[in-house]
């Protein structure tokens, strides 16, 4: 058994997370002349994974155990790590933030290059999991940790089938073990889904190998049973890229079993799961199950919220660091905005007004009017607005929103109080910080507008370039210096490629973010980054639609940009990735509006939208199963279907962040690659 | 005398306004050693002048007005020697306990070595022997060599690698120190690092 399950389905005989932890513990304990480099974090750059590393330090910090934090851009640079790590035989935990699950692990190639006590640990919410990670025994299978939410109970069958399979396998000849073999060695590409591949073989209609051996050995099981063992474990993989509990929800789990919950760890908590669903990783009905748990304990650690005060306004005195419950808005910032531009720069009221049109910009106005909310105190950011339209706000949302067809206008949420330092904070503001940290607090130009410069009459004096604050800021200067004066200091900046700067800039983003997560000034300032990001994206996307730049090639949406102000943002993929979620919300109504007519069923149509990178001549690519209803969230098939289309054409590809409906082709390749998506698709 | 618009004690002045300027522009200059000799020099001249007025003076009465002259411009000389050496010194422990009391990374830079004269490395050395013999003592209770400024709170501390400075040997393994990364370490074990400016406190 080599995964964990919840505290709550845990007995003697099926370890938990507090086992596994406090096995950590004790293997770093029990060799106190080796302990300082033996625990290392690998963090996935997104915001839930950046909170569970922050929370497992945290939790590392009170038990003395001394760590370290390594951010990994995506799977080339998880290989360079890995190699690196290989090299420290002092090395015995390797924890594996937001990545990992569905790499095979437990095998030789991998865990075999790492010192023999070393135990991996994979808390990720990606699904599905490698059934290897999961279920294999013996030796290196013990050596792979799971931390699963509960979902690996359920998949006993699925085990089964899997275990028989194995055994086939590896009691068949030479030629399956080789078959198997060939799957297995393309581990550098990541593309290591050894099930899903040799199902796409085996259902090319070709005359398996394997099916003439089960002639030959007739005691073994039969093919129509093996056949459906195959198909169940094919199954498995190819439904569908999805999340499950995220990352730092695991972490929070552990520290309740632990007792050691707090404020700060329920907010790391928080903002990972308000993440997963701003980003539409999770549907509105898994996060009101996650938000329930987290709304009893704001209540059970937080002081009631005063009663004048419902909607979370302001802090009650300078040491106010509780968090509150509340009702978000689904407008970008709109704390931090004037009201129209929070309106215009959210994705749910984008697609229901047509904003980028004129004619939806009228309507905005319109809806603004009816609500009785005059130009100037919408255009006013939200902080000076009068504070009666302030408490009427939500009252009169609800009335007039509906008539534009906008009924989904507010979800449950949390804001943060922060003392005097600002206005209380809320999560999906603060993701939104995050979340732009992470993709361009450094190694982009972007212009930022300062607040309130607007009214002032200045309209072309009001932006300044981004900087990051703090120790990023002076950081640039003396680095610039030591390249030239000590040979070495700099060298990871210097050259070596595209490559390295660009992973370079990813962790100093990351460390960037994770600053800001304890430094509320760092988060606040993020804040017109993310504005920034947000204008970037509906300029991008209204001019995507404005000049029909979406293809429709064989039931897919393409969208390729390859010019534009802002293409240095959207090679970046959460950027890329956010675009494409706001297209798709873009176009749900649009499309189903001319197309409901026609067909009864009615049906999605998936988005693929690729960016062009001039740096390393490669396209970014992005592939989006848009929802049919606001908040649904279905599985992501891009998966498997990019590393089919690879396998058909031959193209280099590569994973840009651990997602895998994220990669990146190079520039020759991509035209032959996305031919080669439509035709796997028609296949299958 | 060489030159003769020279005046006693001349020489003694540049000395003392070097280690003026040393101290306002806050740098080590390099150890006048010209300067120092010439000075000596000057020092036996006199010498060898209060004796020969001494020696013409047979009928001494207790005052002799030359023979004052001359031993007033020696206790200045002197004076501004010791002043000299005293500010050197001053400087140079000031310098020792900035790297908190890491002597082979002080003499190991090319720059600083080439301001000291020979004797003062040998002082920095002697100095730092009678440091570590005085620690010794109770090292496992006190460092004494640990920072006042900024009391620490906590055991350990996130610290980033601004410079590269390898593997470090501690008391609980060795930590490989990459640069732009960070790690949690033992306050304890890294404490000169970050003191000597290759780690940098989170």
């Amino acid at each position: 058994m080599v995964y964990l399950c919840p505290p709550h389905l845990a007995s003697p005989s099926r370890p938990s997370y507090t086992d596994a932890y406090s096995d950590i513990l004790a293997a770093h304990r029990r060799s106190p002349h080796t302990s300082a480099s033996s625990v290392i974090i690998l963090v996935a750059p997104d915001v839930d994974a950046l909170c569970a590393g922050r929370m497992l330090a945290e939790l590392f910090k009170h038990d003395d155990v001394m760590h370290r934090i390594v951010p990994v851009a995506g799977g080339a640079h998880f290989n360079n790590v890995c190699e690196e790590l290989a090299e420290y035989t002092e090395l015995h935990t390797l924890i594996l933030l937001n990545m990992g699950s569905i790499m095979e692990l437990a095998r030789a190639d991998f865990i075999g290059n790492f010192a023999e006590n070393l135990h991996v640990h994979i808390i990720d919410s990606q699904r599905p999991q490698s059934l290897q990670n999961l279920f294999v025994g013996g030796e290196e299978g013990e050596r792979v940790v799971v931390w699963d939410d509960g979902g690996a109970e359920e998949m006993s069958e699925l085990r089964a089938a899997w275990e028989a399979l194995m055994e086939e396998v590896s009691e068949d000849g030479d030629a399956s073990l080789e078959e198997e073999k060939d799957d297995d060695v393309d581990w550098e590409t990541r593309s290591s889904r050894p099930g899903k591949r040799q199902s796409l073989a085996d259902g090319n209609g070709s005359p398996g190998k394997r099916r003439k051996l089960d002639k030959a050995h007739p005691n073994r099981i039969s093919r129509g049973q093996a056949d459906a063992y195959r198909r169940q474990v094919e199954k498995h993989y190819s439904s569908g890229y999805w999340h499950a509990q995220s990352t730092s929800g695991t972490v929070y789990i552990l520290a309740t079993v632990l007792e050691r919950v707090d404020n700060d760890l329920l907010w790391l908590a928080i903002l990972g799961l308000t993440y997963q669903y701003v980003i539409c990783r999770i549907s509105r009905e898994d996060y009101e199950k996650y938000h329930s748990i987290y709304h009893d304990e704001v209540a059970r650690l937080n002081p009631p919220a005063p009663a004048n005060d419902s909607y979370g306004l302001a802090a009650v005195g300078p040491d106010d660091h509780s968090l509150r419950t509340t009702e978000e808005l689904r407008f970008a910032l709109w704390r931090h905005w004037s009201l129209y531009d929070a309106m215009c720069h959210s994705s749910y009221v984008a697609g229901k007004l047509g904003i980028w049109k004129e004619l939806g910009r009228k309507k905005l106005t319109g809806l603004l009017a009816k609500m009785g909310f005059s130009t100037l105190q919408t255009q006013q950011l939200y902080a000076h607005m009068d504070m009666d339209l302030k408490r009427d706000l939500r009252d009169k949302l609800e009335a007039i929103a509906p008539e534009y067809g906008m009924v989904e206008l507010s979800y449950p949420s949390f804001v943060r109080c922060h003392g005097y330092h600002t206005q209380p904070l809320s999560a999906a503001d603060a993701v939104e910080g995050l979340t732009a940290l992470l993709d361009a607090a450094t190694g982009i130009r972007m212009e930022v507008e300062v607040d309130g410069a607007r009214n002032g009459g200045e309209w072309f004096g009001g932006g300044h370039v981004w900087r990051a604050t703090g120790k990023w800021m002076t950081d640039d200067v003396p680095k610039g210096r030591m390249n030239g004066d000590e040979d070495g200091a700099g060298v990871e900046d210097k050259g070596e490629g595209e490559e390295s700067t660009l992973a370079s800039w990813t962790v100093k983003n990351f460390w960037n973010a994770f600053d800001a997560l304890s430094d509320i000034s760092c988060l606040n300032e993020s804040l017109s980054l993310a504005k920034s990001v947000h204008r970037a994206i509906i300029r991008t996307g209204s001019s995507i639609i404005d000049k029909n730049d979406i293809r429709m090639t064989k039931g897919y949406n393409i969208v390729t940009i390859r010019q534009g102000p802002d293409l240095e943002l959207f090679c970046q993929p959460g950027a890329l990735l956010r675009l494409g979620l706001w297209l798709a919300d873009a176009l749900r109504d649009r499309i189903q509006g001319s197309a409901i007519g026609k067909r009864t069923r009615r049906k999605t149509i998936p988005l693929i939208l690729a960016c062009f990178n001039e740096r390393a001549h490669a396209y970014l690519i992005v592939g989006i199963n848009s929802a049919l209803d606001f908040g649904d969230v279905p599985k992501n098939e891009f998966g498997g279907l990019f590393l089919a289309a690879q396998e058909y054409s031959h193209t280099r590809m590569r994973y840009a962040s651990f997602e895998t409906h994220i990669v990146e082709v190079h520039e020759a390749d991509f035209e032959n690659f996305v031919g080669e998506v439509y035709r796997v698709n028609e296949r299958y | 005398m060489s030159s003769e618009a020279r005046q006693f004690g001349d020489l003694a002045t540049q000395l003392v306004q070097e280690a003026r300027r040393s101290t306002l522009t806050d740098t080590l200059l390099k150890y006048n050693d010209t300067l120092v000799r010439s000075i000596v020099r000057e020092q036996r001249q006199l010498d060898t002048l209060i004796t020969q007025t001494l020696a013409q003076d047979v009928t001494f009465t207790g005052s002799n007005p030359a023979a004052l002259l001359y031993q007033t411009a020696i206790q200045r000389n002197k004076r501004c020697l010791l002043a000299y050496h005293s500010h050197r010194t001053d400087r140079l422990r000031d310098m020792y306990w900035a790297v908190g009391g890491a002597l082979p990374h002080l003499l190991a830079n090319t720059d600083i070595r080439a301001k000291l004269a020979p004797h003062e490395v040998d002082y920095l050395r002697e100095y730092n022997a009678s440091i570590i013999e005085f620690r010794s003592d109770f090292t496992a209770e006190l460092d004494i060599a640990a920072s006042i400024t900024h009391p620490p709170k906590d055991l350990h501390v996130l610290v980033r690698v601004v410079r590269d400075c390898g593997a470090i040997q501690t008391e609980v393994g060795s930590i490989d120190f990459r640069y732009g990364q960070r790690y949690m370490v033992r306050r304890a074990d890294i404490e000169h690092l970050i003191v000597q400016g290759y780690l940098q406190e989170v």
